[in-house]
């Protein structure tokens, strides 16, 4: 099966730091990837060089089989792979559906705009529509004309994750979606995505959040120290003996081991 | 040659301590102070309105550096640190509507025509082929003093390793124990007094008048940005690129382009030929000349 | 009196104009332009030089325009890498350079004493009639140019506009190149200013490198301020105020007997102590920007 994402040699340096060393992996359609690792071990740099906010130094990120690397950020977007941030800030002069509806196209249309087109209004019916849906999908109805700025933590990511999607994206790269969200928000974000995932939705996440991840994720890429340590299922992932060391320090064979 | 030097030297000193005190202000207020020039105009004339009415000049401009230091602290207080809290963009323009304020005031008051000091006219003094005014030497001098003591208490004094330490981290400065407000006064009164004294020196050469301030907003800005904004002493260096710019661009005999044997680019291009050089600044070197870690560009 | 009236309401129109390209600009992309004047300095003299050069007003009307929107295209570049605050003193330096150039290059722009016996708008009407005339063509084209500003603002080319503003990072994250949206907004808010500044030329039949002073840049961002960041009311609200405040000062300078300089102090002074007020109370403006929720 081909590849929807595939990163190969992946390296980038900042000053004498090596913060990635060579990565390698790949992402395929209808999937979901967790991307694991202890704090430090460069999982914010992977998913920044790949969306293009961070210059990487040597390597290739392939998008069915188009080659992302050296884009501007906004120009991957419209390639089809979209990503969040941890700390999603929102503008406050902006409601909530003004900022999914400038989510919705990558085309500004000044012209449009100005002259209101035909073109133009038939995009704004069609982000509307779109808008709507996501507005449902994930949980913002009840604050579609608040301004954006004044939504919680977890209503902000949820509002970042529903932009990312206004563009109908093939893979969408989601960094520590889970940060400081409230337990019974996380549940329903895990049945959103996984909803998102049955109709066609590729996702990568960043996350902390073991839990998380095995609920959700297919497959999980471990790094440490800027190289991938480790690939496997959720369920291998506690008996894995590299994940372990990543994470709990050399000599380690078994938790159990570690305690006593 | 010499003319050349001096000349630049002149220019530089006219724009030093200016700049300086703008940098100095700039790397802990975090936004351009529009109405710091200001300080300079009006400390000149006040300077120029205590020598014309009989203080000896020495202590006129000791005066005038005292009082605009103070103002600098008063308007801190009771505008900027309001106005900060909205965002910096807020601040600038408010330092406009203060500038314009300041502006007004001193042309009400003292009107348009230009006030000088009641000095006796002396003879320049001539060195080789080259001329320089008294003033100009003296103003020099006491530029040259005062950045001598400046980079002594930025460099030597706890006051001014703790000025270094809060303009590069505010927030960390004040939990490692720094009264970040009293440092904040002082550099607001060492801003203001430094403006308010290179005004009055250059109202020597220039008299005091109310365009003072607005004719050298962009030169010091210029200046400032340079030498980088929050590196004082690379303000002063900037000064100096900015005066090297504008002697230059009058100096320079383009005769040869026209076919003739003299050709000068007219005097009035003195100013857009530093403000090219401060485009080109930003466009090359957005962190200044000299690239510190102090980053806001 | 009437005349007068009409007078300033004529001014307040043009500055309104002025004010609501730089409202573009400011006010819905967040660029501190502190050259804004360039642009309507352009479109002043570029009246000026056709005149003098025999052309008609609307080709030295268009001209104006496209010089003033390649201005904006270099400036636009200029910000690229730069912070808000040091971009808007480059402006300033560009408009300062601008300046300089019509104030020294007498051949072309008159120099210091700059280009005057400029025809009017409606110069084959009489005397009353061209002034009311231009009074109400100004007010036509100010509520014109009121509401195309008010559907971009709404328009999908708003919201990004106003996205780029506040979340640059989001907007790139969300498909936008920022460059080219910055550009389009610079080089839009340069042709109204350049038009803007082509009718002021007109109707005070005029045009000296003193309409490029930065004060004159101050006094139109102390519109947008006092009226309203963002909002095309309270922009035209701050332009019809301060104008009024302006004009009114020498007027009165006969009533309260004083003297021409004090009379200018006080005009600037005035602005400024306005300014300040509404800054420290109200820094949204009398008439801030407000959420616009959708139907």
């Amino acid at each position: 099966m081909n590849a929807l994402l595939k990163v190969t040699g992946m390296a980038k340096a900042y000053g004498g730091n090596q913060v990635l060393a060579s990565v390698d992996f790949e992402v395929r359609p209808g999937e979901i990837i967790g991307v694991i690792g202890p704090n430090g071990s460069g999982k914010s740099t992977l998913l920044n060089a790949i969306s293009g906010f961070t210059p990487i130094d040597r390597g290739e990120v392939l998008l069915q089989g188009r080659p992302l690397q050296g884009m501007p950020a906004h120009r991957i977007v419209e390639q089809g792979l979209a990503r969040t941030f941890q700390l999603p800030s929102m503008p406050d002069k902006m409601t909530v559906m003004e900022v999914l509806l400038a989510a919705s196209t990558t085309a500004h249309g000044f012209w449009g705009s100005l002259l209101g087109s035909r073109a133009n209004r038939e995009a704004e019916r069609a982000g509307r529509a779109r808008a709507e849906q996501l507005l449902d999908e994930l949980l913002l109805r009840k604050v579609r004309d608040n301004a954006a700025a004044a939504l919680s933590g977890g209503q902000k990511k949820l509002l970042s994750v529903a932009c990312a999607l206004m563009g109908k994206p093939q893979l969408l790269m989601l960094d520590e979606p889970t940060a400081g969200v409230h337990p019974n928000l996380r549940r329903d974000m895990i049945q959103t995505l996984q909803h998102l995932n049955r109709q066609g939705l590729a996702l990568m996440i960043v996350e902390h959040d073991m839990h998380f991840i095995r609920d959700l994720c297919h497959r999980c890429i471990v790094l440490d120290r800027g190289q991938i340590v480790a690939v496997c299922t959720p369920a291998e992932l506690s008996s894995n003996e590299q994940v372990l060391e990543a994470y709990l320090g050399r000599g380690t064979r078994h938790p159990k081991e570690a305690i006593a | 040659m010499l003319q050349f030097l001096l000349d630049t030297l002149a220019r530089t000193a006219d724009l030093a301590l200016i700049a300086l005190g703008l940098s100095l202000v700039y790397g802990l207020a975090k936004f351009p102070n529009v109405a710091h020039v200001q300080y300079a105009m009006l400390g000149a004339f006040v300077a120029v309105a205590l020598q014309r009415s009989g203080c000896p000049l020495p202590l006129a401009m000791v005066a005038s550096c005292l009082a605009m230091g103070c103002l600098a602290v008063l308007l801190h207080i009771g505008v900027f640190r309001r106005l900060l809290r909205s965002g910096p963009a807020i601040a600038m323009i408010g330092s406009l509507a203060l500038s314009m304020i300041i502006g007004a005031l001193v042309l009400g008051f003292a009107g348009s025509s230009p006030l000088s000091y009641r000095l006796p006219i002396e003879a320049p003094l001539s060195l080789g082929e080259a001329m320089l005014a008294r003033s100009q030497l003296l103003s020099m001098l006491t530029t040259l003093v005062l950045l001598v003591l400046f980079a002594i208490v930025l460099f030597k004094t706890r006051l001014g390793r703790s000025m270094r330490a809060l303009a590069c981290n505010a927030p960390l400065a004040a939990a490692a124990g720094l009264n970040a407000d009293g440092i904040t006064y002082w550099v607001n009164f060492m801003s203001g007094a430094l403006a308010g004294l290179g005004g009055s020196l250059l109202a020597m050469n220039t008299s005091a008048y109310t365009n003072l301030g607005s004719d050298l907003l962009l030169p010091i800005f210029a200046a400032a940005i340079l030498g980088g904004l929050g590196n004082p002493l690379g303000a002063v260096l900037g000064a100096l690129l900015i005066a090297l710019t504008e002697t230059l661009v009058t100096n320079l005999n383009i005769g040869w382009l026209y076919g003739q044997a003299m050709a000068f680019i007219p005097v009035g291009y003195i100013g857009a030929a530093s403000f090219l050089m401060l485009l080109l600044a930003l466009i090359f070197r957005p962190y200044g000349l000299f690239d510190r870690e102090v980053r806001r560009v | 009196m009437f005349e007068f009236c009409l007078h300033v309401l004529t001014l307040a129109c043009i500055y309104g104009l002025i004010a609501l390209a730089l409202n573009l600009q400011a006010g819905y992309t967040g660029l501190l332009n502190f050259g804004h004047i360039a642009f309507v300095g352009i479109g002043a003299y570029a009246v000026g030089i056709g005149h003098l050069a025999g052309w008609a007003l609307l080709p030295s009307l268009i001209a104006g325009v496209l010089a003033a929107m390649a201005l904006a295209w270099l400036v636009a570049r200029l910000g690229r890498n730069l912070a808000s605050d040091y971009w808007g003193i480059a402006t300033l330096a560009v408009a300062e350079i601008v300046r300089i150039i019509a104030l020294n290059q007498d051949s072309l722009t008159g120099g210091a004493q700059g280009i005057s016996a400029l025809p009017g708008l409606f110069a084959g009407a009489s005397n009353a009639h061209q002034n009311l005339y231009t009074t109400l063509l100004l007010m036509v084209l100010t509520a014109l140019f009121a509401v195309l500003s008010v559907r971009l603002a709404n328009s999908r080319f708003g919201r990004a506009l106003r996205l780029l503003r506040e979340q640059p990072q989001l907007a790139s994250c969300l498909g936008y190149d920022l460059l080219q949206l910055k550009s389009r907004a610079l080089m839009a808010s340069a042709a109204l200013a350049a038009l803007g500044g082509a009718l002021l030329a007109s109707y005070t039949s005029y045009v000296s490198a003193d309409y490029l002073l930065a004060a004159q840049t101050f006094l139109v961002w102390s519109m947008v301020m006092i009226g309203g960041l963002g909002s095309v009311r309270g922009v035209l609200l701050g332009a019809l105020l301060v104008q009024c405040a302006y004009s009114f000062v020498p007027f009165a300078k006969d009533y309260l007997n004083i003297g021409s300089d004090v009379a200018g102090a006080l005009r600037i002074g005035l602005v400024g102590v306005i300014l300040l007020v509404c800054l420290l109370w109200r820094s949204g403006g009398l008439l801030p920007e407000r959420l616009r929720v959708m139907p």
